[in-house]
């Protein structure tokens, strides 16, 4: 019987692994059936990974809102990469989507303040979108996972 | 954490929302953030940055003041 920190590590590799496999954040019901466990055991491991702030979690379902920088969708940040459709939570997130794939990608979101279309893309490790272009931070650092939808 | 068209842009949204000490960077330094958090999220031996691996990132890409504070007072 593995410890706690062993199946968090388990889950959090399966978690990985099914959203580079099918490119989707996945459910407590497939990481069990990747894992050979039970659902209930790996909704207790995604709260212990909530908690060690691995994850962001459903507060109703349960389930993962995200596995940062990867995200449920939709949502104000869609980015493709590796012929697939993926979401941010944020900005900050959308352009961790193709640094965590390590893949170019193409970002799309809409200006906060006017709601332009902005298109951000990277490629070969650079990053390129309209002049001026800037990512703002709303809540200083110590309070981002005070309220991390907010943030 | 949203983009913005210019730091004008951003200004405004800050001006509306009452967020006076909201932090900006540019893009580039956005991605260079964003890199070097995520870019091994999805790797077996991932582990979240330690608090003293965050404060050098965040200084060494110029991220500094009490807005980047990290630990408590």
């Amino acid at each position: 019987m593995l410890d706690t920190a062993a199946q968090d590590r388990e889950v959090r590799i399966a978690i990985a692994a099914e959203i580079q496999g099918s490119g989707a954040i996945p459910s407590a019901a497939d990481v069990a059936a990747r894992l050979g466990t039970t659902t209930d055991a790996v909704f207790e491991a995604f709260t212990r990974l909530f908690a060690a702030r691995v994850l962001i979690l459903d507060a109703a379902s349960r389930e993962i809102l995200a596995f940062d920088p990867f995200s449920t969708g939709p949502t104000d940040f869609a980015v493709s990469a590796v012929g697939r459709e993926w979401w941010g939570i944020c900005g900050w997130d959308a352009l961790g989507i193709p640094a965590a794939l390590r893949s170019d990608g193409t970002l799309r979101t809409r200006c906060g303040d006017c709601g332009e279309r902005l298109e951000v893309s990277v490629t070969g490790g650079t990053v390129n979108g309209p002049e001026g272009t800037v990512l703002q931070i709303g809540p200083p650092a110590l309070q981002w996972w005070k309220d991390i939808i907010f943030t | 954490m949203l983009l913005f068209r210019s730091e004008e842009h951003a200004a405004r949204w800050r001006e509306r929302h009452d967020l006076a000490d909201a932090a900006t960077m540019p893009l580039e330094t956005a991605w260079r953030l964003a890199k070097a958090w995520y870019e091994r999220k999805l790797d077996p031996d991932w582990r979240r940055h330690t608090l003293e691996e965050a404060e050098a990132l965040f200084a060494e890409l110029g991220l500094v003041g009490e807005f980047w504070r990290l630990r408590p007072k």
